[in-house]
Order: C-alpha cells, then structure tokens, then sequence
C-alpha cells in the first residue's frame, strides 16, 4: 500500500507542477515527516511547508483563537494525573497543538482555574485546539505524500 | 461572556475549521459550514429547550 509513495523520493517538492500553484492534487510535496513535524511543533506550519500558505494561516488563525479562549476562560490544559486513566488520554488530546502547550505548561505555568466560571468551556476549546492539530497534522502528511489535494 | 455566545464561537471555529479542511470547492465549502454550523447551534438549541421543563434542582455549592 504504501510502495507508490514510497517510490517517490523527498527532493519531488522541487517539481515545477508543484511550484505552479497548490491546486495539484496527487503530487507529493517535500518531505511527509518534516511536514508532520512542522504541522504539530506550529498550527498551520505544516501547510505552509506543503505551499497551501493561505489555508495553514487561516488554520493557524483558527488554533490561535481557541486558545486563547481556552486560556481566557481559564480552561484545564489537561495533564496526567495518577489514577486517573483519561487523563492521560485528554492529554494526548491536548498535546496536539505542539509548542503552545509546552510553553503554556512549563512557559507559563499555566493550569487554569477550577473554580472558574468558564472552566469547563475554557477546557472544551483548549481540548479543542490540540485535536483539531492533530488533524492538521494528517492533512499535511497526505498532502505532502500527494494523497490529497 | 454569554453560553450562548460561547456556544455560537465554538460552532464557528469548528464549522471553519472542518470547512476548509474537507472541502476545496466554494459551493460546497457554504454548504458544509452551514450544515455544521447550524447544526451545532440548532442541535445546541434542540437540547436546550427539551430540558427545559426539567427543574434545575438545588443550587450548587459554593466552593
């Protein structure tokens, strides 16, 4: 299943049908890891590396406001906690959005507040946010392999 | 800022959201955000008004 992309070696981004415009559908742009990679450290990073800039911006656009909502109604950014088995599953959930999560954990010490009127809402859009990375992140691998448009 | 408010922002973050990542068309680009959206926000609405005749109960503690 995987031979054909397999077959096509990482230096394809180069290819003029590429540079001509990001309406190509089935040409593999550069490299799928580095597109993962770059899709999950920055929201909407990974399509602008695949050259679909405009929708990685409105992506990115998208990502940024929920988490500052999340962030403004003092939603939980979830953790693991010992005990708890879905915490770890929200978790890995909220880990999608890559680097603002490390930065609001360790850079910020961020961790929301409970006893918040908007806590729960706050939670939903921060979840939110790192879901819909993890999305973005299998977008730009199938774009980048040339499986989607 | 308002539940409904916040309602509506969500549905509209994540309407765009899936939008644009499984449509290219502009056609079906509006259809899909309009069913999202207005699913979301009618189905939030839906549920709301079938709890409605349900009492709240007692009010929670304050922590």
């Amino acid at each position: 299943m995987a031979q054909p992309d397999d077959a096509v070696p990482p230096q394809t981004a180069a290819a003029p049908a590429v540079s001509a415009g990001a309406g190509v559908a089935g040409v593999p742009v550069g490299n799928p890891y580095l597109a993962m990679i770059l899709a999950w450290l920055v929201p909407g990073l990974g399509h602008i590396y695949v050259r679909r800039t405009a929708r990685g911006l409105v992506f990115l656009l998208l990502i940024v406001v929920c988490l500052w909502v999340g962030c403004e109604l003092q939603g939980n950014l979830y953790r693991p906690l010992p005990g708890q088995p879905l915490t770890f599953l929200a978790t890995g959930g909220a880990m999608g959005m890559g680097l603002p999560y490390f930065v609001l954990r360790y850079g910020a010490d961020y961790s929301g507040d409970i006893v918040g009127a908007g806590y729960e809402y706050g939670t939903a859009f921060l979840l939110t946010a790192g879901l819909m990375n993890w999305l973005l992140v299998l977008d730009a691998w199938d774009i980048s392999r040339g499986k989607k448009e | 800022m308002s539940h409904f408010f916040l309602m509506v922002l969500y549905s509209l973050v994540v309407s765009l959201f899936f939008t644009l990542l499984w449509r290219r068309e502009r056609k079906d680009q509006v259809r899909l955000f309009l069913q999202l959206f207005l699913g979301m926000v009618g189905g939030g609405l839906l549920v709301a008004w079938l709890m409605y005749p349900f009492p709240q109960g007692p009010p929670a503690p304050i922590p």
